[in-house]
């Protein structure tokens, strides 16, 4: 009749907690590796084989140092960060992130369901019968299901991404020649060549996106995370940013190895990638490969809609949450019912400019992205805010000196896409 | 005596940045503030923050004679409003406390986004005075604001006038303030709050960030507190009653039902646990306590203490009596248990029989058949299945020996049925 002995009362506490914040994080970092963003790793590989290696490390500690500012935010505020950018700084400048954060969220939702469609054509399937199917299903989970339910879905997706390291192990790579690469600082005249400068732009674009950071701030607020409970988040997040840059590393190493070896360097999106692996590594690699975007498209093109009809609903006041009615969360609903259907619907039109759009959507989430690290350094920096739990000075430099090297690349893609 | 007339509304957003002139008539100043002194008045308009060419400076309210939209008009020389230095002590600023923060909507029972504030304005004597109206929640303040200084001001009133107003009437608003030094000078109490449904209030207080949560429960009567608690998730609950000072939390876990405190305190780590069962009152932490003990998935760890039982040969007009000092919960009270010398259930009588029955009738007349309870150790399987089967509204539960230990209600059956959907 007694309750459980108190030690394995406390060890199930203990799982259980862990069980219980793991989740927002490694979720987001998962998230990032979309579409996009193989399509990105998969041509950096094909395209300059190991010789981008190097960009994983300073990549991922900069990812880290972003996303655990927002969840520690999260965290000790309890807030979300368009709440905070309201409170702060007031609905103006709140009104025109939100309509930033909108546009760019719209072309990855493109890019989403784009990815789905070409992910199940090389199985056969064409777009018309995937991309509407996938589109239900996805507006389903979240409309009719339980947040819980929908995040535990999520979570389990995450693992799939285990696919392109079996990918990258099909690949047979010349390990020790990547290791290598991956430690090695490049030589500087490498960036004389312009395409590999547009390349290192484009991996750390597409690693730390300004969606991400309001994405896993709410999280972190939903997840009931608190200033105690607050070390297993950083845990969560830190683990999550490591493991979506090992698969982002295997992706690279994959197509390196079999695309950029055998001078198949030109590929145009993540399926063309897919489909050149097939004779140089095996039906296996390709069917991995193959599943692997699928999953990364679906999983993101739930999670974008979603993360962005709460973003915008709560900077600008409007009811907002899974757990909520359609009547009493109207604006939410339908925003998020709006981005999948026009989501999907244009990629079903037949001439729609696809890649235009895309890229159209990297130049809007560039413009964004310095704007959201600046925003966000500012307020963590804020004792009135964050009491002691502000930055400390060298988490500060590393911040500042992120987000200076990503304003500085953002302003370089720029450039290079208007020269 | 003053002449009083109410003139057309005024918005914060529009008045921020206006114009001050002095008496002279020139321009001193922009507005930078609208202050509120809660404790002398919590409606009027106590002053302006201006900012001048030489610092801050504070503009009374009574010394400002003419306020429209292309601004206002002192009443005396710039060089007699004295300097204003940044103690905002015992002030609300509109702009920083009010605008763009989260309001408690105690008529709509929800919490909003402010957008604007509008004002009346009233003539009094020889100055104008401005009350605060009500708070814009709606698009009208949101395009106000956005387009403030973008369009020009008569196209964007009569853009603005087009919309369908979202307000909330100033005395339904509910501030919260985190600060209790603070709180307490700006008079921030939740009395209208308080006055709310105990679901409604829990329902408030899950959409608060978790400083503003304990801000609330701080200063809820323990009582309002304690019910408001038992209905808010129990993730919350642990978060909220972790927030709070140990003896705080005592006052408001001793107010809850006996299950629901044990429930609480089950989840919570061990040494808050005890600090807060040290706090509590011996009567309520044996109860407690002995709750705690029991599994959480069986009969008794859904059980409540909170119960009546009495001997058979007891009269109607005794129970009666019995009810009348009944300490407990009244709402789940909906039977009497009759008990034997040894405390062993021997009958139930609800409470409806009591009410129509003569007050000298032997309360084993009026038993229910057949009898039912369950064991401490069944399962909530077992529990839920007598409640379908029999329609029940308590169920009795019994020890090994048959001695009446505690009572289920149909409320967390219904919880618990619903946690499993």
């Amino acid at each position: 009749m007694k309750r459980r002995p108190k030690w394995l009362r406390h060890w199930k506490t203990r799982l259980l907690l862990l069980l219980a914040v793991i989740g927002p994080g490694f979720i987001t970092a998962n998230v990032d590796n979309d579409a996009g963003g193989i399509t990105t790793y998969s041509q950096a590989g094909a395209q300059f084989g190991y010789s981008l290696l190097w960009t994983m490390i300073p990549v991922t500690l900069a990812l880290i140092v972003v996303q655990e500012m927002a969840s520690r935010m999260g965290a000790v505020t309890g807030k979300g960060l368009s709440d905070l950018i309201r409170e702060e700084f007031g609905f103006r400048i709140t009104f025109f992130m939100m309509l930033g954060i909108l546009l760019t969220n719209f072309g990855n939702v493109l890019a989403e369901f784009s990815g789905i469609a070409l992910s199940l054509e090389l199985f056969g399937i064409p777009k018309y019968a995937s991309v509407p199917v996938c589109a239900v299903i996805v507006w389903l989970l979240v409309v009719k299901g339980q947040y819980k339910s929908v995040e535990k879905v999520f979570l389990v997706a995450s693992f799939v991404y285990f696919t392109y390291i079996v990918a990258g192990l099909l690949a047979h790579p010349a390990w020790k020649e990547a290791a290598r690469a991956t430690i090695n600082p490049p030589r500087l005249s490498s960036f004389d060549n312009r395409d590999y400068l547009y390349m290192v732009l484009g991996v750390v674009g597409t690693t730390i996106a300004p969606w991400m950071q309001f994405y896993l701030q709410s999280s972190v607020v939903e997840k009931g995370v608190t200033k105690k409970t607050y070390a297993a988040s950083r845990l969560d997040v830190v683990i999550g940013c490591i493991f979506t840059d090992l698969v982002a590393w295997f992706i690279i190493v994959a197509c390196a190895a079999t695309l950029f070896v055998h001078g198949h360097r030109d590929i145009q999106t993540a399926a063309d990638a897919a489909q050149a692996l097939r004779p140089l590594a095996g039906d296996y690699a390709y069917v991995f490969f193959a599943f692997g975007l699928f999953n990364a498209s679906l999983f993101a093109a739930s999670i974008l809609p979603l993360s962005t009809a709460f973003t915008v609903c709560e900077g600008l006041g409007f009811e907002s949450g899974v757990d909520k009615k359609f009547g009493e969360a109207k604006a939410f609903y339908w925003l998020y019912t709006v981005l999948i259907a026009v989501g999907a619907g244009l990629t079903l039109w037949p001439d729609f400019p696809l890649l235009k759009v895309t890229i159209a959507s990297q130049v809007v989430n560039g413009a964004v992205l310095p704007f959201v690290l600046i925003f966000m350094l500012l307020l963590v920096n804020k004792p009135e805010l964050m009491g002691d739990n502000t930055n400390t000075r060298l988490f500060d430099i590393v911040a500042w000196v992120t987000a200076g090297v990503l304003i500085l690349l953002t302003a370089g893609y720029l450039w290079t896409l208007f020269t | 005596m003053g002449i009083l007339s109410a003139v057309a509304l005024l918005a914060l957003s529009e008045l921020l940045g206006a114009p001050v002139q002095d008496s002279s008539g020139a321009s001193r100043g922009r507005v930078r503030e609208v202050a509120l002194c809660p404790q002398e008045d919590p409606v009027r308009v106590a002053s302006f923050i201006v900012r001048t060419r030489s610092g801050d400076r504070l503009l009374a309210s009574a010394s400002v004679e003419l306020l429209d939209h292309h601004g206002l008009r002192a009443a005396t020389e710039a060089a007699a409003w004295p300097a204003f230095y940044g103690s905002t002590e015992g002030l609300l600023l509109l702009e920083r406390d009010l605008l763009d923060q989260q309001i408690i909507d105690v008529h709509g029972r929800k919490v909003v986004r402010v957008n604007d504030v509008d004002f009346l304005e009233e003539q009094v004597d020889h100055h104008v005075q401005l009350k605060v109206g009500e708070v814009d929640v709606g698009m009208r303040g949101a395009i106000r604001r956005l387009l403030k200084g973008i369009v020009p001001r008569a196209a964007l009133n009569a853009l603005v006038a087009k919309l369908p107003p979202r307000t909330i009437p100033w005395e339904f608003v509910d501030l919260i303030e985190t600060d209790p030094a603070r709180r307490v000078k700006l008079k921030i109490a939740h009395e209208r709050l308080a006055r709310l449904h105990p679901a409604d209030i829990a329902d408030i207080v899950e959409e608060l960030a978790p400083a503003e949560r304990e801000a609330v429960f701080e200063t809820l009567d323990e009582e309002v507190a304690a019910e408001a608690l038992a209905e808010v998730d129990p993730k919350l609950q642990v978060s909220i009653v972790e927030s709070l000072d140990s003896e705080r939390a005592a006052d408001i876990v001793e107010e809850m039902n006996p299950d629901a405190a044990a429930d609480l305190l089950a989840d919570l780590p061990k040494e808050t646990t005890e600090e807060i069962l040290d706090e509590m009152a011996p009567a309520e932490r044996e109860e407690v306590a002995e709750l705690l003990g029991f599994e959480e998935d069986t009969a008794a760890g859904r059980m409540t203490t909170d119960y009546l039982a009495l001997p058979p040969h007891a009269t109607v007009a005794e129970a009666i009596e019995h009810l009348r000092h009944f300490e407990g919960d009244v709402e789940s009270l909906s039977s009497i248990f009759l008990i034997n010398g040894q405390d062993k259930l021997v009958g139930t009588v609800p409470l409806a029989r009591l009410v129509l029955a003569k007050p000298e009738t032997r309360l084993s007349t009026l038993q229910s058949e057949p009898l039912l309870s369950c064991n401490a150790g069944a399962n909530e399987k077992e529990v839920s299945a007598l409640f379908d089967k029999y329609n029940l509204v308590t169920l009795p539960v019994v020890d090994d020996q048959g001695r009446l230990t505690g009572v289920i209600t149909a409320d967390d059956v219904i919880s618990l049925l619903r946690a499993k959907l």
